[in-house]
């Protein structure tokens, strides 16, 4: 008896990959605003909606949608900067600015749940735990999403790599990162790179989340559900380290989903409803054992052994 | 008219008094001690399920009330009913139990604060409000997935222990609630001008120059978690014995962000301010509540998400326009002996 079937697998990719999109959005933002983003959640459920009402509406091919949720996401992110200017200009606190992102993220929700009863009066269309799944295509007996998203993640980390490290802006934008004063000091203008962080982390949490419509339902609490798996997978990956996010993110994917399939097969269906556990036990482990994530610390050891060798 | 009137003012009483108390235990633990608790909403539900899964059992017990081949889940509504019958002439059982409830949520909540400390104290502020944020509602996966502690989704109903009191149950259990808070309300204000409410300032202040000072930073974060976990633990037993009602829905918006926002509204670190900016918001929100049907059917939404856009802007302007809030914290006071030696 085989304990993990190939659509279990299946099921573990796409989550991850959308875990990963979203948590790599966290990671920048944190490691250039030292503020820890919980807005990310309805950053997630605005491009998951955005996809749905879409190509619900126009008819469209949800995959083409997913442009409209990248730009309409990057617009909530870049109100949120705006938002965030103030505090930041006043040296306020980091409790100050996350209790800032919390309420940005409150406010969202209202405004999300708002535009989903309204399309759903204006369009009559179902607007609550809705799914595209039904429009995707399949490729060699694999779903279209799964080939989609992991195509896109490695695309978006390829082109997040060559902009940070082979453009002047992603230049300056690291210089940033890592001594804001310094940075200034040297005449690079810190908002703009804020502000490039920003859109850079929005839109990629709006592909995560547009993507989400594809692979299953949506609620206008979706975001929210996630948030604890997305802080998750950041922090398995350091916080600061933005490729560690996608090894953080595939990390906690499968242990969720696979994990809980082992344990449902092994111990009984009982634990199920247990899932939103997970992320929340290996969170605490990882936050008591190695608080700096697990990709750091490994980079490390095999640096050494490299010198040693 | 009238006594429609006084039911709507004892209620507004009744869930400004619960709120308070949490947003006593948070003060103690945001304000005092700088501790960034976006997960109050794991004690209040810690505090709420003990009552729910504790009360119905206890009360049969204490009051010798045969419940024999009844499940205390699925025959929940006749064992209360029972129980309530016996209480409507015991007032003194009903204190009792009342008391008892609330020791026992206290003592739980407490434990749980110690429970969640041991991996955070040592953290920094945004490490600290990332794991609280994520973990405030595993007790409601636990509420739904586990039946027997408070009878999953729909939830169990609870002895009512102001069943004596007849038709003045709600002015009374608002008046019992009230005395709850003033005794926490002058506990926090009396912690403010003890040594330890000094050092718990330090540490907030200035972890460092604490440190120099031989202050140990995770003890008395400990400490302070385990004051105000406390608090928050009975505001949710409180909560769930006056409502008569516990089931797992305790949601992040009502019982973390909106104690945050009561908090900034009246001013960080002031017990006075709290007080002041908890009764601000509770009479707003009851107005709110009370004439949201005239805007009902002229919009094509439902009008309770315009709460959230409404609250989530005034939070907003608050930090931005007057980050102290209402009340700011006051400078301490410091008498000086002779000799100059402050005290």
């Amino acid at each position: 008896m085989t304990l993990v079937t190939l659509g279990t697998i299946e099921q573990a990719l796409a989550y991850s990959s959308i875990l990963s999109f979203l948590a790599i959005g966290i990671s920048l933002l944190y490691k250039t605003t030292k503020v820890p983003n919980f807005a990310h959640a309805s950053f997630a459920t605005a491009g998951a909606y955005s996809v749905y009402s879409i190509s619900t509406i126009l008819g469209l091919n949800p995959y083409i949608a997913l442009i409209v949720a990248f730009s309409s996401v990057v617009l909530m992110a870049v109100l949120l900067f705006i938002v965030l200017e103030p505090l930041r200009r006043r040296k306020a606190s980091t409790q100050m600015l996350m209790i800032a992102t919390l309420a940005y993220d409150i406010l969202m929700y209202g405004v999300l749940n708002v535009f989903a009863d309204t399309i759903q009066a204006l369009f009559k269309i179902p607007s609550r735990t809705v799914t595209l799944m039904r429009f995707d295509f399949t490729i060699a007996g694999l779903r279209g999403v799964l080939v989609v998203s992991l195509i896109l993640l490695s695309l978006s980390a390829i082109i997040l790599y060559l902009i940070l490290n082979r453009t002047y802006i992603g230049i300056c934008l690291r210089a940033s990162m890592e001594n804001q004063a310094l940075a200034e000091s040297i005449g690079i203008n810190t908002r703009v790179t804020l502000l490039i962080s920003w859109i850079i982390a929005g839109g990629l949490a709006g592909l995560g989340g547009g993507i989400l419509t594809i692979w299953t339902q949506i609620d206008p609490s979706i975001g929210m559900l996630l948030i604890p798996s997305m802080f998750c997978a950041s922090i398995l990956g350091g916080l600061e380290e933005i490729y560690g996010a996608i090894i953080g993110g595939f990390l906690l994917g499968f242990v969720e989903i696979i994990g809980i399939e082992v344990l449902a097969r092994s111990v009984g269906t009982w634990v199920t409803p247990y899932r939103p556990a997970i992320p929340l036990i290996i969170l605490f482990t990882t936050l008591l054992l190695c608080p700096k994530g697990l990709v750091g610390p490994l980079r490390e050891a095999i640096r050494k052994s490299w010198r040693r060798g | 008219m009238f006594e429609l009137f006084m039911t709507f003012v004892i209620d507004l009483l009744a869930f400004f008094l619960i709120y308070l108390i949490l947003n006593i235990g948070l003060n103690i633990e945001l304000g005092y001690t700088g501790i960034t608790n976006f997960g109050t909403v794991f004690w209040f539900s810690a505090g709420g399920f003990t009552v729910g899964a504790l009360a119905t059992r206890l009360g049969a017990w204490l009051l010798n009330i045969d419940t024999s081949g009844m499940d205390f889940i699925d025959d929940n509504m006749a064992i209360v009913t029972k129980i309530n019958g016996v209480l409507k002439g015991e007032p003194l059982q009903g204190l009792m139990l009342l008391i008892l409830m609330i020791l026992i949520a206290g003592v739980i909540g407490a434990f749980l604060g110690v429970l969640m400390s041991i991996p955070t104290v040592r953290l920094r502020a945004d490490y600290l409000g990332i794991a609280f944020l994520a973990s405030g509602e595993i007790l409601n996966v636990i509420g739904v997935a586990y039946r027997p502690l408070v009878g999953g989704p729909p939830g169990v109903a609870v002895p009512d222990v102001w069943a004596w009191a007849g038709e003045w149950r709600f002015p009374v259990a608002t008046f019992t609630i009230f005395i709850f808070a003033v005794i926490f309300l002058a506990y926090a204000e009396y912690l403010v001008r003890t040594p330890l409410g000094r050092s718990l300032r330090a540490v907030r202040d200035n972890e460092f120059a604490a440190q120099a000072y031989g202050k140990d930073i995770a003890r008395f974060r400990l400490i302070a978690m385990v004051i105000g976990s406390t608090l928050i633990s009975i505001s949710g037993a409180l909560y769930v014995l006056y409502s008569q009602a516990a089931n797992p829905s305790f949601f992040r918006f009502h019982w973390t962000f909106l104690p945050w926002l009561m908090i900034l509204l009246g001013g960080i670190g002031n017990n006075i301010g709290v007080l002041i900016g908890t009764f601000i918001y509770n009479t707003i929100y009851k107005l709110i509540v009370f004439y949201k049907f005239a805007l009902m059917g002229i919009l094509p939404f439902d009008v309770v998400w315009l709460n959230y856009i409404l609250l989530g802007t005034l939070i907003l302007l608050i930090l931005i326009y007057r980050p102290q809030g209402l009340l700011p914290e006051k400078p301490p006071k410091i008498r000086l002996e002779r000799g100059g030696r402050s005290s």
